[in-house]
């Protein structure tokens, strides 16, 4: 068995000292021949000419660097570069043609799990483009085939197996979360409804499993600006009503077809013409991007819209009026799946101009943004690895923190929560909203007359 | 239905005004038609925090604290899901189940609509309820819920507690299939997509074994072989045989009772459709990426879609296979691998006759519902068509549509709409 690698001498103890139970229960239960064989089936059968393009291409430049939040954070620290975590992690293992040892699949498995967010800042700086993201993703592929994926994240997709959503909400949690909140929203507009399955409509919208679980008051905003635009809206009471995957960030590419697969197929026996998504960009990468195209659906099967591209035709349309404009300055946060993922910062910009007074930018902005440091699955690898994510999110916190703004607009969910930590770690004194939210207290709250 | 012949085939147009009951009640949900076209309901807001349902103009009795999920039934009750004093039940024209529960719902019925069921919570604890009989056993959780053309019940349930982020305790294995409300006693990681065999005694499944091992279930007992992933597998040969899409070796293959049954493997092999008793088998595949297309009895059709195929299924005699697809943006239908070309915005399965020979469906265009027959649009416009029947002698068509608030049943000639 060989050694881990020697840069393993240089963390410091308290990344040293993490403890995941999910890990170290499936690194205990692991053998030589396991290790390797795993690895060997991964690299040879399940990568090809992509991965070998980027594993021979890589000049070691060390451009991908400076592009890296998390490198950033740990004051330039070498070992954080994208470069050298791929050099840590597979590039060792194809040298060591899979044998590697469970020390060595530890820190693996952090280098993967926790410490790049998946985020493909560093493939816009790289002169060759090479995806750093994917290359660590295969990593987790491995780390999954291992059974060594940290727990909480593990948990999560355990859910999404069993459930077809991320939080273990049973589905009759959910019908009676959309009825509760359809009879709260009553108290504002006599007539609104969330209409549940029905027929024919032209929009379904899908959220992520935290929604009906604690921020159900999303929903409820949602509802508003659906029925004060008359819109002709659905939301299904069956499982398919979570966009959300982190089976995708696990490398568990199988249940994340699945949870794609779910997804468009509850939308086509509604027959809507396009689904709208909440405010995620986890979950846009996942139904736009990976979870489809796994299925084979080169492309959404069903028009797709993320919440920014929605509220931007709603607004611009004229169907959502701004009543008066938000006072407080605002910055916004561009979400790398949406941003670099989708290119729907400039629409994200508008909309900012459109419902606020005084806007901030915060440099460097739109594709060219950090991540929150949550993203990537990194937020849901849960309590144990907290510290060493906001250690990693100290450039992010510098960032937000230069703007001055009072407010901050994430229009994604684990971005969201991932500024929430950031700001009360750090104590910057900032808000976190979302659109909805801003959208919710500024727009003209007229009821909608039903023409027909 | 075998009733059809009965229904009035010869008034030319039934008209029911809808759109004043906008001003009856404060608000009206969606509209649900019965299959002879007689009867339009909703379900209708009466009073702060009381609902009702309101067919052809007479409202209930009953009122209701909540309703929803209202729909006719095959032979033509209605039936909703209700509550009052804030527990749940089926409510069928107006009469309640005896039993009440803490949540209800996946409303299900049999293809002749005598049997009626539901899933169900109660304190807590998981189960499905059918015709008003519940489980004997409720279980910590369920998913997937199906019942039988014979009133059979399944459903995937949770067997043993699982506490917070216990992925040791997922690891082994807390889900069965529960038969009747009857858990077999084989566990696992996971269970989906069950399927019951034609009398509905059997039941199928895809199972995950691990992290890594997938496979098929008939009757809980598993496959000799392990796959990288399964889709929902389907019985044939009268229950004998059960086949399956798997994941082999990177690639998507038919199997058999745990054996290779077709020769190709394809790019992606999903929903089976299945004549009689497997005399004819066709799977909706894509032979390259990003293109969808119909492999029958392994033999592809010469056409393809490039966004998504979401039906498959065979006429009564077999003679034909319909596929529902979307291609450049829009759906439309395919027959025997022939496209139709309509190009709709929205569209529904057809209706097929009892020859077998013609096809009516609705659709969307721009805003606009038509009613379709062989391909061929009629030309008049609604703003909402219900499901569509065509006459037992196959010679008219019962158009169930709405237009400015006005419900109308109409029976046109088929000479007329083609």
């Amino acid at each position: 068995m060989q050694e881990s690698l020697t840069i393993d001498e240089k963390l410091e103890p308290d990344k040293k000292d993490v403890i995941d139970e999910g890990v170290e229960a499936g690194l205990s239960r692991l053998t030589p021949q396991k290790i390797s064989q795993v690895i060997n089936q991964v690299l040879t059968k399940e990568t090809g000419p992509r991965f070998k393009a980027y594993v021979e291409t890589c000049m070691r430049c060390g451009l991908c660097a400076d592009a890296c939040n998390i490198f950033l954070s740990n004051d330039r620290d070498p070992k954080f570069s994208p470069a050298a975590k791929v050099k840590q992690t597979i590039l060792e293992m194809i040298k060591r043609k899979g044998k590697v040892s469970k020390q060595f699949l530890k820190d693996t498995v952090r280098i993967a799990h926790t410490e790049c967010n998946a985020c493909k800042r560093c493939s816009m700086y790289c002169p060759f483009g090479i995806d750093i993201a994917y290359m660590m993703l295969q990593v987790r592929r491995i780390c999954h085939k291992l059974e060594i994926t940290p727990l909480y994240i593990q948990d999560t997709v355990n859910s999404h197996s069993a459930t077809m959503n991320q939080m273990w909400v049973k589905e009759d949690e959910w019908i009676d979360t959309l009825q509760w909140q359809e009879e709260d929203a009553r108290e504002e507009f006599e007539n609104l409804r969330i209409p549940l399955d029905k027929d024919g409509a032209d929009i379904m919208y899908s959220v992520i499993a935290p929604e009906p679980k604690f921020q159900a008051g999303l929903i409820y905003q949602t509802a508003v600006i659906m029925h004060a635009a008359g819109l002709n809206w659905t939301m299904p009471s069956t499982p398919g009503w979570d966009n959300s995957n982190m089976a995708m960030y696990t490398g568990d590419f199988e249940i994340s077809a699945r949870i794609a697969q779910v997804h468009y197929e509850t939308a086509a026996k509604l027959h809507v013409k396009k689904i709208v998504m909440g405010e995620c960009g986890h979950a846009f990468r996942s139904v736009y991007d990976v979870g489809n195209r796994w299925v084979g659906w080169a492309m959404p099967p069903v028009d797709l819209v993320h919440a920014i591209d929605f509220y931007h035709d709603m607004l611009t349309s004229g169907k959502i009026r701004v009543k008066e404009k938000y006072k407080k300055t605002v910055t916004l946060h561009d979400p790398c799946n949406i941003s670099r993922g989708r290119g729907l910062h400039n629409k994200a910009r508008e909309l900012v101009n459109i419902l606020c007074e005084s806007f901030i930018e915060m440099t460097p902005n739109r594709e060219h943004n950090y991540c929150c440091g949550a993203g990537g699955g990194v937020i849901n690898c849960g309590p144990p690895w907290k510290g060493t994510r906001m250690v990693n999110s100290r450039e992010k916190k510098d960032q937000i923190e230069r703007t001055g703004a009072e407010v901050l607009i994430a229009p994604c969910h684990n971005c969201h929560s991932g500024l929430e930590d950031i700001v009360e770690h750090y104590g910057v004194d900032m808000e976190i909203k979302f659109f909805g939210d801003i959208i919710y207290e500024v727009m003209e709250k007229t009821i909608y007359q039903e023409k027909k | 239905m075998k009733n059809e012949k009965s229904w009035d085939w010869h008034s030319e147009k039934k008209e029911i005004p809808v759109k004043e009951w906008q001003n009856r009640f404060n608000w009206v949900e969606e509209h649900s038609v019965s299959p002879d076209g007689e009867k339009i309901a909703s379900i209708v807001n009466t009073d702060e925090a009381e609902f009702s349902v309101c067919m052809n103009g007479n409202i209930w009795e009953e009122t209701f604290e909540k309703a929803w999920c209202l729909r006719f039934l095959p032979d033509g009750r209605l039936c909703v899901l209700a509550s009052n004093d804030e527990e749940w039940t089926v409510c069928v024209d107006g009469t309640f189940w005896e039993t009440w529960f803490d949540y209800i719902w996946d409303l299900q019925f049999t293809p002749d609509g005598s049997f009626v069921a539901a899933a169900v919570q109660k304190d807590g604890q998981y189960g499905m309820s059918v015709n008003d009989k519940a489980w004997d056993s409720f279980y910590e959780n369920i998913s997937g819920a199906v019942l039988s053309s014979q009133g059979t019940s399944a459903a995937v349930v949770q067997v043993d507690p699982l506490g917070q982020a216990d992925i040791e305790g997922f690891n082994k294995g807390i889900f069965a299939v529960a038969l009747n409300g009857i858990a077999q006693p084989e566990k696992f990681m996971n269970i989906w997509d069950l399927a019951f065999d034609s009398k509905g005694e059997q039941i199928a499944s895809s199972i995950r074994k691990n992290r890594l091992d997938y496979s098929i279930s008939k009757n809980s007992r598993i496959w000799e072989k392990n796959f990288q992933f399964s889709w929902k597998p389907e019985f044939i040969n009268k229950g004998a045989s059960v086949i399956a899409p798997v994941r082999q070796g990177g690639k998507w293959l038919l199997f058999k009772d745990s054996v290779p049954f077709w020769d190709k493997s394809y790019e992606q092999l999903g929903k089976l459709a299945i004549h009689g008793d497997g005399q004819k088998i066709a799977a909706i595949v894509s032979n390259a990426y990003g293109k969808w297309t119909v492999s029958e009895n392994d033999k592809i059709w010469d056409f393809h879609c490039d966004s998504m195929i979401s039906e498959l299924f065979y006429s009564d005699n077999g003679s034909l296979l319909i596929a529902i697809f979307k291609n450049q943006g829009y759906w439309d239908v395919a027959v025997n691998g022939k496209p139709w070309n309509i190009k709709a915005d929205k569209l529904w399965n057809p209706v097929i006759s009892s020859n077998n020979e013609i096809l009516a469906t609705r659709m969307e265009k721009d805003g606009t519902f038509f009613l379709v027959v062989n391909g061929k649009v009629y030309q008049e416009p609604f703003d909402m068509i219900f499901e569509p029947k065509i006459s037992p002698n196959n010679d008219k068509i019962l158009l169930k549509a709405m237009k400015d608030g006005i419900y109308l049943r109409q029976i046109l000639s088929l000479e007329k709409v083609l």
